[in-house]
């Protein structure tokens, strides 16, 4: 048996090309091998999102009922309260009904993404599976409820003057982008609660400050001009912004804040993913 | 960091595109399947598993010494080898030494610590049954489930759907959800899905025996029949006579290190001599 026999091709012989500088092409070559695995486990990530809808919605036949009804609940009960506060809007309800929609689609996206990992702890010790599959399968999931709660909150809002407009053609691009920005976040927060795993509880103390933070319940245009810099450093501010416009006033955006907005999500995918991966190795042992 | 840790430790699957092969054509045909180049893997016991921010944050302000006293435990230790298309290895060694984390490491799920592993062929790892059953779901849709783990797609699965029921018996139940199965018909489902696909590497793990009596038979000649569907096999059991039958090549692991490996009966004569020795 030829154990311990070590090959006698020469290294360069493996590697014919000649070597490319050592970081761009490690990180290249990883994104090329999470494309093609993505690819092969797309049956996984089918099944995971397809199935956990059905368990969700078909059990119970109220069950997309519920998920509508916790926003439904939270707007009836914010614009009866605020409405007096925020006299300057007109069309109160629909403005939060604009900014809480996406934005409850980001918070239980990264909620739930913190628990990925640990979740299927049981899976990941005893089958291989690209663990890219887990943060993915769970943001695909917040994405179909958030279309339906969308549309389905849009319907009930019509006697409320709801209507569609042209700029509405933008929402898929400025859904997209918000869930490209949520997925980075999500492979950050997914990574560091496998390693610490208090950070879920900070990931949600977080989240409510953040709401707060960001123009949902108020528009940032009430505010003096010398304060407006704490919306502008507010990456979520422009997303939700793009849906206010597109949503409740019916404008089309600024170009600017779509690139804006575009740059951002990228950022923030790039430096999420860079997390994951270099830690990815390491989840197992740690679970 | 990630870096070195990647410079050592590099992982190749069947489907990378073979720059490999540009420069050894001629070897093509016999590559080996599976290849070890001083392989080692080391598990770190974490005192505290689950540590957390909070206690790292106090740690770093009462600036505590190496807080959560860790020891490492190696549990393959430069482990080089080839097995090649055909060959049935079989795996001995007393508990612990590391059998189990070898199948593991070959089927992906966990990466090295150092050196190179790599892998030409789809694996199919009988380990662990079950693993990605959802039970929520019925038993169709795991059957599917399973399938999509194992690299098949959705209709490639569904093609072997009829097989699978015509082995476990459960046809009846295929709309249940999984949770109102009875365990025994949980692992059978596990086990029919596990060997009605053809991989090219088999991993298998001990403990086969599933189920009642009969199924139990029919179980052993549906294994056999799926070693000799694939390429190469990997069988980790304690049943010296199964191995004898079954295999022809034999390692002998003893913590985590390659004490022996030959032909399948030198092997087990020489591990079985060695623990008569330990045992006196």
């Amino acid at each position: 048996m030829d154990v311990r026999a070590d090959s006698s091709i020469p290294h360069a012989e493996f590697f014919p090309a000649p070597p490319e500088p050592q970081r761009p092409s490690r990180w290249a070559r990883r994104l090329a091998d999470d494309r093609r695995e993505l690819a092969r486990f797309l049956p996984v990530i089918q099944n995971l999102v397809v199935q956990e809808l059905r368990v969700r919605y078909q059990r119970s036949f109220l069950g997309f009922l519920w998920t509508l009804l916790n926003p439904l609940l939270m707007m009836a009960t914010l614009s009866w309260v605020f409405s007096y506060l925020f006299r300057t809007i007109e069309n109160y309800t629909l403005f939060l009904f604009a900014g809480m929609v996406p934005w409850g689609f980001l918070s239980v996206s990264l909620n739930e993404c913190a628990l990925c990992i640990i979740v299927n702890e049981g899976l990941i010790r005893k089958i291989y599976v690209p663990k890219l599959v887990f943060p993915i399968s769970r943001i695909l999931i917040n994405l179909v409820t958030l279309t339906l709660s969308l549309g389905a909150l849009f319907l009930l809002l019509w006697p409320l003057g709801a209507r569609l407009s042209w700029p509405v053609l933008l929402l898929p691009l400025v859904i997209l982008l918000l869930a490209v920005f949520t997925l980075g976040l999500g492979l950050a927060v997914a990574t560091a609660n496998t390693f610490y795993r208090d950070c879920g509880h900070l990931v949600s103390v977080f989240l409510q400050a953040w709401y707060f933070a960001t123009p949902i319940l108020y528009r940032a245009e009430d505010f003096p001009v010398e304060s407006q810099w704490r919306f502008r450093i507010n990456p979520a501010y422009y997303f939700i912004d793009l849906f206010h416009d597109v949503i409740f006033a019916a404008r089309w955006p600024q170009p600017g804040s779509v690139v804006v907005a575009s740059a951002i999500a990228i950022i923030s995918l790039g430096i999420g993913y860079v997390i994951f991966k270099s830690q990815e190795d390491k989840m197992v042992f740690r679970l | 960091m990630s870096s070195s840790s990647r410079r050592k430790t590099r992982w190749f699957s069947d489907s990378e595109p073979t720059r490999r092969d540009a420069g050894a054509k001629a070897a093509v045909g016999n590559e080996p399947l599976i290849e070890l180049k001083e392989v080692s893997l080391r598990f770190i016991n974490y005192a505290d598993k689950q540590y957390s921010l909070k206690r790292a944050v106090l740690d770093l302000v009462l600036r505590r010494e190496d807080p959560a006293p860790v020891s490492e435990f190696w549990a393959l230790r430069n482990l080089s080898l080839r097995i090649h298309r055909g060959e049935r290895v079989g795996v001995v060694g007393g508990n612990g030494a590391g059998k189990s984390t070898l199948l593991r490491l070959l089927a992906r799920i966990y990466p090295p610590t150092s050196g190179q592993v790599v892998v030409r062929g789809n694996v199919a790892p009988l380990i662990e049954m079950g693993a990605g059953f959802n039970p929520e779901l019925s038993g169709y849709d795991n059957i599917l489930l399973n399938g999509a783990m194992l690299g098949y797609s959705r209709r490639e699965m569904i093609a072997k759907v009829d097989g699978i029921h015509e082995f476990t018996g459960l046809r009846e139940f295929a709309d249940l959800p999984l949770k109102y199965y009875s365990s025994g018909m949980y692992m059978r489902l596990a086990f029919g899905i596990a060997t009605e696909i053809d991989p090219e590497i088999l991993l298998i793990d001990e403990s086969l025996g599933v189920g009642d009596a009969t199924f139990r038979d029919r179980a052993k000649s549906r294994i056999l029949k799926l070693l000799d569907r694939s390429h190469a096999v990997i069988l980790v059991s304690h049943e010296m006579e199964t191995l004898r039958q079954v295999c022809t090549r034999g390692l002998w692991l003893n913590r985590g290190e390659l004490r022996a490996d030959g032909p399948i009966d030198q092997t087990i004569d020489q591990y079985l001599s060695w623990t008569r020795e330990v045992a006196c």
